[in-house]
């Protein structure tokens, strides 16, 4: 009882305090942006944090599942000030910390819901492999328009793509595994029409980014592509029907990736059929 | 499957790229081209919005070497571009990099650009597509031109962006405009307006055209009155020459701020195509009546202090005439006579060494018709005002009337701001980049077509021609301020005044 209360008066209090010099700083936020972050997750999805809000200044509610039997949430909140090139005034924006214990944690649409900034919209980054079919996930999908996940960070693929294909029609899903591979796909694209009838993918990288590919492959040309893979920490290398494709050579920082993804809004139809394609090859 | 419908294409986010081509820049060597043009094709290449097959030429009459072209260019950028250094960025653009030394109405020197923009064309694959940038100045203008459109080749694009001033009055306008359509399509020429390329400008179109709550109230029956502001707390900066036979009428009011009011008072377009933009503004500017002499007023400054620095007066900056009539500021009471906006007027003000550099647009709504409060609570109460500030502080704010907390009801004027740079942190670009990928994308939204030109000099000439009948007392207001007590006399006879700052 009272989190809300308390987030809420901990924010005024900071915001009282940030204006002691009278000048008045913007709070300014264009999303409601969830962090549903393990502990295991929370310094990396931090760090992302620092390099996003300046681009996309927004209310973050990082919801903590903390290990424990009693059922407690504990608050925190903070005040992140950027200041502004050639204005004297700052812009603030929110970040509220959720520690959200025992059951609290199974449950956390009830406390989310009434700190969501009114009229604008949700990204909820998940940060590792959900628990599918779990009553938190279905809170959070229920309360985000768009839901952001990486799915390389996940140990269950490609069967967890299957899982992720039925939240499809309850909530748009983007993954940031598949947005890495966007300079590949469009070097891939390149090679139209000669890639139409390619039978062979090899892919030098993460699986997820791998899988994901061949599944984008397959259902953009309808056609079944088998994948071999060699494990590396990121793509370097593809191999088409055994042709080297010319690297890219772009690489986008975590806080960029995210950042494009809290860009788009709506359903992305060539994710999803890419998605459906790793879970069921075309035969 | 056929070869044109690619599938892998669908949702990547693919970029619309210019094709490969050479800009060359006349007047190279120029204040414009290290501040503004190079850094801005560094920013173009620094987010890879160039194409591959790129090229640069530098034209102007001193005698460099494209090594030592190419050196002060990356001085330029690294003093003057919003991006950090990269050499690897550097090192694509310096590589199809040129420079031509030669007079523009020297025959042989021009021959010499065609044979670099050969070479080039061979070396670094551009294709013959040509985008000029005419960075001279006006007497250098008809040689420059002629020289390109003579040798013009049948192979490629040929584009060409054209600096202010594009004129000295509605003569020589149609002039250079005639001149231009010798060689070139309309659909070629680029009228540059820097103005029209700043984010907050285009911003306002977004405003007014993706909102639906300012469009119902975005006519004379809602809006008191619009001031439009831009001011510059500089004075001439060595520019003697072109100022004192422009003045602040040719140097700002013709293109400035007639294009910021067109903008704020033009119909919604069809569509955001060059023309149908185009089309509406050009309407605005058709039906402006022509202020009489009481409704404009010009003025001078006289030494003063700005920011605490004492400046010297107009009359005592280098080049410049001990008697000089030449205006550096001016503010007019306009009228845009259609059915929208018949007796709103339209306050436009410019002006140099004033208190602060600022352009804003302020649009003042009506007051309430009836506040049920005690006259006494709305003592500090203002008419709502919806400003628009295109520099600094780029963003928008809404004055509104809130209820002070506490017992009783008295009602104040808060802001509630929006600050483009705290909501979309992307850094903005320079309206230059903007302008000069658009001309290379062949996208004229955002420059001034001839009609719009001709119309906005139709309006100065019946001003010029007021003004050669009285001989003003200059200088009239002192820098450092808001202008001269004649401009204040001009909206205080209606009854209102100028924004407070």
């Amino acid at each position: 009882m009272g989190v809300v209360s308390d987030i809420e008066r901990q924010l005024g209090r900071l915001r009282a305090r940030e204006a002691v010099d009278g000048m008045p700083e913007l709070r300014t936020s264009t999303m409601t942006h969830i962090v549903w972050c393990p502990p295991e997750w929370r310094a990396r999805a931090r760090a992302t944090l620092a390099g996003l809000l300046e681009r996309h200044p927004a209310r973050t509610i990082f919801l903590i599942p903390c290990p424990g039997t009693e059922a407690r949430i504990d608050a925190r909140a903070e005040l992140k000030d950027f200041q502004l090139q050639g204005v004297s005034r700052e812009v603030l924006s929110e970040v509220i910390e959720l520690r959200l214990r025992g059951s609290t944690a199974r449950h956390p649409g009830s406390v989310v819901l009434p700190l969501l900034v009114s009229d604008l919209p949700v990204f909820c980054r998940w940060r590792g492999e959900p628990r599918w079919g779990s009553e938190e996930l279905a809170e959070v999908v229920g309360i985000t328009d768009r839901l952001v996940v990486d799915s390389s960070e996940w140990r269950h693929i490609p069967a967890a793509y299957t899982r992720l294909g039925e939240l499809f029609g309850r909530v748009a899903v983007s993954d940031i595994a598949f947005s890495r591979t966007l300079p590949w796909r469009r070097r891939l694209a390149e090679l139209w029409p000669g890639i139409g009838t390619v039978d062979k993918l090899r892919v030098e990288g993460p699986r997820a980014d791998a899988e994901l590919v061949a599944g984008w492959l397959r259902s953009r040309l309808r056609r079944d592509i088998t994948l071999t893979r060699r494990n590396a920490a990121a793509v370097t290398a593809m191999w088409v029907d055994g042709e080297p494709v010319a690297s890219p050579g772009e690489l986008l920082n975590a806080s960029e990736l995210l950042s494009a993804e809290l860009d788009q809004f709506g359903r992305d139809p060539v994710y999803e059929a890419a998605v459906r394609a790793v879970a069921l090859p075309a035969g | 499957m056929s070869e044109d419908a690619n599938p892998l294409l669908d949702g990547l986010q693919l970029r619309r790229r210019p094709e490969p081509c050479a800009v060359v820049i006349f007047g190279a060597s120029g204040d414009l081209t290290k501040r503004k043009l190079i850094p801005a094709l560094y920013a173009l290449a620094f987010r890879k919005l160039l194409p591959e097959e790129f090229a640069i030429v530098g034209v102007a009459r001193s005698p460099h070497t494209s090594a030592q072209f190419a050196a002060a260019m990356k001085k330029a950028v690294k003093q003057f571009a919003r991006d950090p250094f990269r050499q690897d960025v550097w090192d694509r653009l310096a590589a199809g990099m040129r420079y031509v030394g030669t007079e523009f109405d020297d025959e042989a020197g021009e021959d010499r650009v065609g044979r670099v923009l050969e070479e080039l064309d061979a070396e670094r694959g551009t294709g013959g597509n040509r985008l000029y940038y005419l960075a001279v100045p006006p007497q250098a203008f008809a040689s420059a031109v002629t020289s390109i459109g003579e040798r013009r080749d049948k192979e490629g694009w040929v584009r060409l962006i054209v600096e202010k001033p594009f004129g000295h009055d509605l003569a020589t306008a149609r002039e250079l405009n005639d001149l231009l359509h010798r060689w070139f399509g309309e659909d070629e020429i680029f009228r540059i307006d820097h103005y029209l390329g700043k984010e907050t400008v285009q911003n306002m179109l977004a405003l007014r055209f993706a909102n639906g709550i300012f469009e119902p109230i975005w006519n004379r029956q809602f809006i008191d009155h619009v001031q439009i502001t831009v001011a510059e707390s500089m004075g001439i900066e060595g520019r003697a020459g072109f100022y004192e036979s422009a003045g602040a009428i040719r140097d700002i009011f013709q293109n400035h701020l007639l294009q910021l009011l067109a903008l704020t008072a033009m119909e919604p377009p069809i569509d955001f195509t060059a023309d149908s933009v185009r089309n509406e503004k050009v309407k605005v500017l058709k039906s402006m009546h022509t202020p009489g002499p009481k409704s404009v007023v010009r003025g001078q400054y006289g030494a003063g202090f700005v920011e605490g620095i004492e400046v010297p007066g107009y009359r005592e900056e280098d080049g410049v005439s001990p008697g000089s009539l030449t205006e550096t500021y001016i503010a007019a009471k306009l009228y845009v006579d259609n059915w929208r906006w018949a007796d709103t007027p339209f306050y436009v003000r410019a002006g140099k060494r004033l208190a602060r550099r600022e352009t804003t647009i302020a649009i003042q709504f009506q007051r309430a018709p009836h506040p049920p409060f005690e006259a006494i609570a709305g003592d500090g109460l203002r008419p709502n005002v919806l400003l628009i500030h295109v520099q600094p502080d780029e963003g928008v704010s809404l004055a509104i009337g809130a209820k002070v907390p506490g017992a009783g009801m008295t009602i104040r004027t808060v802001h509630m701001d929006f600050l483009y740079g705290g909501a979309f942190r992307t850094g903005l670009p320079e309206a230059y980049e903007r302008l000069i990928l658009d001309a290379l994308l062949g996208d004229a939204t955002l420059f001034t077509r001839e009609d719009e030109v001709e119309e906005q000099w139709k309006l100065v000439d019946a001003i010029l021609g007021a003004w050669q009948r009285d001989r003003p007392s200059f200088p009239n207001y002192a820098a450092g301020t808001w202008g001269p007590a004649a401009a204040d006399d001009l909206i205080h006879r209606d009854a209102r005044s100028w924004r407070r700052h």
